[in-house]
C-alpha cells in the first residue's frame, strides 16, 4: 500500500490521541469520512459506480458477458473481479509497480464472495452447461489515501445494484442448435438483488485500540489491521489479518465484534442512498468526475 | 491456415476424467464420524511426521506429513539483496514463495502461478514475518519456498508450520514457532485439520455457517500472525473457531518442538563422557 513517512514525534501524537478516542481530523474511532457515491457514470459499461471516501476515489466498472459456466457448476453464472493500481493513484504504482497490491485486492474480493448467498449466481444461468452470463468487476484506482478495501466493497455493491444485464431469449433452430437472441427494447433486463452483497471493514490496530476507516498517516502507525467483510445480516463471510505484525487472540475477537457491528451499520443507509438515487432517474444530476 | 487433413486432432483442452462420472461424488454427512475416524467438534488433528535437514544444499528444510497432506520446505539465506531500498538498510527482507505440484490436487494444476498459489504465499509471508527477527538481518534476504507435493486438506497451516521449522532449522533468529490450524465450519458442527474431500464438501443441508478458517499461531507469546477465513459464518462461531484453532496449536507445539531438538542433536551430538 502507498505509505506515508510519519516522524516518531507524530506518531506518539496519532497514538496519544487515539487512545483518548480522537483522532486527528476530529473524528471518533469508529467514524468513517466522509464518502460520496455516484453510479452510472461510464456509459459503456453494464453497471458502473464511483465512490469518493476522503481522498481515497474508485471506479468499479461491470460488463456482462455470455460465457461457457464452469464445469463442475454447470447451472450457475460467475464473476471475475480485477483490480487495476493505476500510476495515477501514487507513482508508486507505476509500472508493475502496482500489481502486487492489486492480486492481494483481487484475491480477497474473490474471497469475500465465494459463497452461496452474496450474489445469485443461479439468476446469471442462461442454458445449463452451455452458456452464462458472467460479470466482470473491474475496480479502478483513481486516488489513493488508506482504506482502499471499504471503498472498493462499496463501490462493487454499488455498481452491482446499477447492473442492468439485458434479457436473452434462447430458440433453436432447424438443426438442433441453440441461438440467443437479445432482446431489441434496451431497457428489457434483468437486475440483480444486492440486499446480501457484504461490505468491507478495515480496523487498524493503533496502540491498544483499534480504528476504522484509517488514512495514511494512522496506518504507517498501526502494525497489523483486520479486514472484515460483513452482510446486512451480520454474517461474516471473510476475515483477513493483513500487515507485518502480530495480534492479541483477546484484540482479534474485539476487532471481529466492532467490525461486524460497524459494517451492519454501514449497509441500511447505502441502499436508502442507492434507492433515492434511483428513484431520481432522469432529473439526477450527474456529477461526474469533477465534482 | 492451412489445416492439417492427414491427422485428426483431439481437442484443444483436455479435462479431468472425474467430471464425467455416471454418479456425482456423494455429499459427505455432515453429523456423525468423520471418514477417517476422527472426531467432530473437537480438536482431533491428525497426527504428524516431521523431519528436519533433509535437503543438503539448502540452509535450513523441512518436511511435514498430516494424513495425506505432504509438503517440504526450503530455507536459503540471508543473502545479500539484490535491490538495495532505503527499508533494506535496516532489517532484512522475507521472501516466501508457495507452489503446489501439478499432481498434488485430484485436478492437475498448472507450473505457472495462479492466483491463488500468490494468495497462499502472501499469507505465508504475513504469518512468518512477525515472528522473525528480521532487524538482525540488515541489508539481508532469506527465501522461504514451500512445495506442497500432495494436498490432502489444510495446505496452508501446515506449510506455516512446515517453513518455521525450516527457519529454525536454518538458525534464523525468531521469537517464536508460528504454528498453523485449520478448521472447517459445516452446518452446526466444526471439523478441525479437515481433509481434502471436507475441504471442498458443499453440504446441501444446512446454508448457514459454511466455511473454512486457517490460524496461525505464536504459542509462547500466545499472539495470532495470520488469520484467515472465508465463507459465511456468524461472528460467535468465527470467534469459536479461532480459539478451536488455538487449541489445535497447543497440541501440535510439543511434537513440533521434539522433532528440532532431535534434528539439533543429530547435527551436533552432544560430547561423550569420557
Amino acid at each position: 500500500m502507498a505509505t506515508v513517512q510519519v516522524s516518531e514525534a507524530e506518531k506518539v501524537y496519532i497514538l496519544h490521541g487515539i487512545r483518548d478516542d480522537l483522532r486527528v481530523d476530529g473524528r471518533g474511532c469508529e467514524d468513517y469520512r466522509h464518502m460520496e457515491i455516484e453510479t452510472d457514470v461510464v456509459s459503456n459499461t453494464d453497471g458502473s459506480a464511483k465512490v469518493t471516501l476522503g481522498h481515497t476515489a474508485v471506479l468499479v466498472g461491470i460488463k456482462a458477458e455470455i460465457g461457457k459456466p464452469r464445469p463442475l457448476v454447470p447451472n450457475e453464472g460467475y464473476l471475475e473481479f480485477f483490480v487495476d493500481c493505476s500510476a495515477n493513484a501514487t507513482p508508486e504504482f507505476e509500472g508493475r509497480g502496482g500489481e502486487e497490491l492489486g492480486t492481494e485486492l483481487s484475491n480477497t474480493l474473490y474471497k469475500v464472495f465465494n459463497n452461496k448467498h452474496s450474489v445469485d449466481l443461479k439468476s446469471l444461468c442462461i442454458c445449463p452447461g452451455e452458456h452464462c452470463w458472467v460479470l466482470y468487476v473491474d475496480v479502478l484506482l483513481l486516488q489513493c489515501d488508506g482504506n482502499l478495501y471499504d471503498a472498493i466493497s462499496v463501490a462493487i455493491k454499488a455498481a452491482l445494484f446499477n447492473t442492468k444485464i439485458p434479457r436473452v431469449h434462447i430458440s433453436t433452430d432447424e438443426e438442433g442448435g441453440k441461438e440467443i437472441e437479445l432482446s431489441d427494447d434496451p431497457y428489457d433486463c434483468m437486475r440483480l438483488n444486492v440486499e446480501n452483497v457484504p461490505c468491507i471493514v478495515t480496523l487498524c490496530k493503533v496502540g491498544h485500540r483499534h480504528v476504522v476507516d484509517a488514512t495514511l498517516q494512522e496506518k504507517a502507525c498501526s502494525v497489523a489491521s483486520l479486514i472484515i467483510s460483513v452482510t446486512h445480516k451480520g454474517t461474516v463471510t471473510c476475515t483477513r489479518k493483513v500487515g507485518g505484525g502480530s495480534l492479541d487472540p483477546e484484540s482479534i475477537f474485539e476487532m471481529t465484534e466492532a467490525g461486524k457491528r460497524v459494517g451492519k451499520a454501514l449497509h441500511a443507509p447505502l441502499m436508502k442512498v442507492l434507492q433515492q438515487e434511483e428513484h431520481l432517474g432522469k432529473k439526477k444530476q450527474k456529477v461526474g468526475f469533477l465534482g | 491456415m492451412p489445416t492439417d487433413t492427414k491427422r485428426l486432432r483431439g481437442p484443444e483442452v483436455s479435462q479431468s476424467p472425474s467430471l464425467f462420472l455416471c454418479r456425482p461424488p456423494a455429499v459427505l454427512p455432515s453429523q456423525g464420524p468423520r471418514a477417517d475416524g476422527r472426531q467432530r467438534d473437537q480438536v482431533d488433528v491428525r497426527p504428524v511426521f516431521v523431519r528436519c535437514g533433509l535437503v543438503s544444499q539448502a540452509k535450513g528444510s523441512a518436511y511435514i506429513e498430516a494424513g495425506n497432506t505432504k509438503l517440504m520446505c526450503c530455507v536459503y539465506g540471508p543473502r545479500e539483496t539484490e535491490r538495495k531500498d532505503e527499508t533494506d538498510m535496516k532489517c532484512g527482507r522475507l521472501t516466501t514463495d508457495m507452489r503446489f505440484a501439478p499432481f498434488s490436487c485430484p485436478e492437475r494444476g498448472s507450473w505457472i502461478q495462479g492466483s491463488q498459489d500468490k494468495d497462499f504465499s502472501l499469507m505465508l509471508h504475513e504469518s512468518l514475518q512477525p515472528a522473525i527477527c528480521l532487524h538482525k538481518y540488515p541489508r539481508s534476504q532469506i527465501e522461504v519456498n514451500v512445495m506442497v507435493l500432495e494436498n490432502s486438506g489444510s495446505v496452508l497451516a501446515h506449510a506455516i508450520t512446515c517453513a518455521s521449522l525450516a527457519l529454525a532449522d536454518a538458525g534464523i533468529e525468531m521469537y517464536d514457532l508460528v504454528l498453523g490450524c485449520s478448521v472447517r465450519q459445516d452446518g452446526a458442527s466444526c471439523v478441525v485439520d479437515p481433509s481434502y474431500e471436507e475441504e471442498s464438501n458443499c453440504s446441501s443441508g444446512s446454508s448457514e455457517n459454511q466455511g473454512g478458517l486457517t490460524v496461525a499461531f505464536l504459542p509462547s507469546l500466545n499472539q495470532i500472525s495470520g488469520l484467515q477465513s472465508d465463507g459465511e459464518m456468524t461472528e460467535e462461531i468465527l470467534t469459536a473457531g479461532v480459539r478451536t484453532c488455538i487449541e489445535g496449536c497447543y497440541k501440535l507445539y510439543p511434537v513440533i518442538q521434539q522433532a528440532l531438538a532431535k534434528a539439533v542433536r543429530k547435527a551436533a551430538p552432544p560430547p561423550s563422557e569420557s
